[in-house]
């Protein structure tokens, strides 16, 4: 699968040498029109929601369907009530404390396996990343009963380090440092061999830091996917005190239903982080996608 | 791909330098080490609770472990549960909606943003994000907007709709209005890979086609569609498989539910029902088994319906 280039020319349908056709140009104003006038209504079909719920965020409980999308008495009432009343400051601090640990875990385990995959040679090498990429195939909701069970008696449910033991290494974060590593010319290796250093010298001092783009890349997508998660923190997690984001957000839903305020605070606060990440990192988001075109 | 077995497996090769075969076997124990704790989450909490998952649906099997052994009448229960087979009803008419509702919609956006136009990058950003944040506060902000008194229905009654549909507490539309809210959120991602394809078609068909003064919209049906054969393969596999696995948003509308009346009870939301609500595991299990041969199945056909036309 082709990835798509973040800085790429639209490949659009090369015209015809010359307009030798009087009708063109006025076709195409038409199309021009179709495509913005298309482009506009679909924006604000995307972007509306959104404006909404941070409108809404900043409008007093009565105000909350009201019909405008200024907020005709703002107050941070909502941001106030969630953080403190409803614990979402304590949520969020969950929610960071486990994405952080899941990023941290990721990033070092599938930069040693992904380089030893791409790099070095052992017996049983090819079988086992295989295996790897068939766990891609086991859906999640098949391993609910088996992991659980085995949580239990671990003593992990409803403990933060079970939550990381399960999300100690993912497939698609070994695969694509798997792929970087290929793609890396073998001299500088080589010449630090010729140095004698060990192994471990060589991937940590030369290879890691000239892995640093997929570095990046996988660090932002571990943290994306663990501070979204939804299925196994609900499943793990059933103290209060261990509540992230999207667990905070359920129960306040299936309690609270209509207090909007402070609910769409909640989760302005849970998609902020990930929305400033993709403003400033966009093109890691994008080879992300085309990471996931890999479990197809 | 078939290094799998090294001459230096076995150690047989003669005493040819003996620093060379030291060095290799060396490379061989730093590998196992690098790969060791991957590889012992996978095969822990991947590749064994699928086989665990198996046995365990054999048995009636509690919270606390197995009760006792029942053969397949876990598997007989789920042929005969209304309820379960209700849930498959919901979740196939889910993923048909969603996938006849997505695909075009992403297509469209990708043909959109690749036309040329002024900010595409902005547009391609705005069209993507709503997959990248989290499930749960979007559901919680479409609770909002479609709510009784929500802005859905103030818009609709600009329009001069009816206005006072509770679009989430009504059975007739909740499982519909989940089909609108994840289509909403997922055609981004269909529209990168769509934009992947497109930019993959060499740009000389075109100018050909615009030689021969083609219409766009033939050239469109003509040269664009059939060539994104390999495209549609694979947008259709991941969102089919990706649909059926339905849950997030069905349990946080119905509040763990999948009412009202059973609207929105989709296959993994009866699942965790079972296994968490009524800690029926050994049921559970079955339904996950259930639940990785039919995705099985759907994938098989997929490929035979499509022949050999899979992407790179």
């Amino acid at each position: 699968m082709a990835v798509v280039t973040s800085s790429g020319e639209p490949r659009t349908p090369a015209r015809a040498p010359t307009p030798t056709t009087p009708v063109r140009p006025r076709a195409q104003v038409i199309g021009r029109v179709v495509v913005y006038t298309l482009l506009t209504i679909l924006a604000l079909v995307f972007f509306v929601p959104f404006l909404w719920s941070v409108s809404t965020s900043l409008k007093t409980l009565p105000d909350a369907n009201e019909f405008s999308l200024l907020p005709p008495n703002p107050t941070l009432a909502g941001y106030r009530e969630a953080l403190t009343t409803f614990d979402f400051a304590q949520y969020a601090l969950n929610s960071a404390i486990v994405a952080a640990a899941v990023t941290a875990c990721n990033v070092l385990l599938a930069s040693l396996g992904g380089y030893a995959f791409a790099r070095l040679r052992f017996p049983g090498r090819n079988f086992l990343f295989l295996l790897v990429l068939a766990t891609l195939m086991i859906p999640d909701q098949l391993r609910l009963v088996p992991v659980y069970q085995m949580l239990t008696g671990l003593e992990l449910i409803n403990t933060r380090r079970g939550y990381v033991l399960i999300y100690l290494v993912q497939a698609t974060s070994l695969f694509l440092m798997r792929q970087y590593f290929l793609s890396l010319p073998k001299d500088l290796e080589e010449a630090a061999k010729l140095d004698n250093a060990g192994y471990f010298k060589t991937f940590w001092k030369v290879m890691l830091p000239l892995a640093a783009p997929a570095v990046a890349g996988v660090a932002i997508l571990a943290f994306q996917g663990a501070w979204n998660e939804f299925f196994w923190p609900l499943l793990i997690f059933q103290d209060r005190g261990l509540y992230t984001l999207p667990i905070g957000i359920t129960q306040f839903v299936f309690t609270y239903q209509t207090n909007w305020p402070p609910l769409m605070a909640a989760s302005v606060i849970s998609i902020l982080p990930i929305f400033l990440m993709f403003v400033f990192l966009q093109r890691y988001f994008v080879a992300g996608a085309a990471a996931a075109a890999v479990k197809g | 791909m078939t290094t799998l077995l090294e001459p230096t497996v076995g150690g047989k090769a003669p005493d040819a330098e003996p620093a060379g075969r030291a060095q290799k076997r060396k490379e061989m124990l730093v590998g196992y080490a690098f790969v060791a704790i991957p590889m012992a989450i996978f095969l822990a909490f991947f590749i064994f609770p699928m086989v665990y998952a198996v046995y365990i649906s054999v048995f009636d099997w509690g919270v606390r472990g197995k009760i006792e052994s029942v053969g397949l009448a876990n598997y007989q229960e789920l042929v005969r549960d209304e309820l379960f087979w209700r849930a498959v009803r919901n979740t196939v008419v889910y993923a048909l909606e969603v996938v006849a509702l997505q695909t075009p919609l992403g297509l469209l956006l990708a043909l959109i943003v690749n036309a040329g136009i002024r900010g595409r990058t902005f547009f391609r950003a705005a069209f993507y994000f709503p997959s990248l944040a989290s499930s749960a506060a979007i559901t919680a902000i479409f609770i909002f907007i479609l709510n009784a008194g929500g802005l859905f229905n103030r818009i609709l009654g600009f329009f001069g709709l009816p206005d006072d549909i509770a679009w989430f507490a009504d059975d007739r539309f909740a499982l519909h209005a989940i089909v609108g809210l994840n289509a909403w959120t997922t055609s981004g991602t269909i529209m990168l890979f769509y934009l992947a394809y497109l930019q993959s078609i060499p740009t000389d068909v075109y100018e050909a086609a615009a030689i021969d003064g083609t219409s766009r919209w033939r050239t469109f049906w003509k040269i664009t569609m059939p060539l994104l054969k390999p495209g549609h393969f694979f947008v259709l596999t991941v969102s089919i498989i990706g649909a059926l696995k339905v849950f997030d948003q069905a349990y946080i509308v119905s509040r763990g539910e999948g009412g009202p009346n059973y609207s929105t009870l989709t296959i993994v939301l009866q699942l965790y029902r079972s296994a968490i609500n009524d800690l029926r595991f050994g049921y559970a299990a079955a339904m996950g088994v259930f639940l990785f041969v039919f995705l099985f199945t759907v994938t098989l056909v997929q490929k035979r319906l499509f022949g050999n036309t899979e992407a790179s």
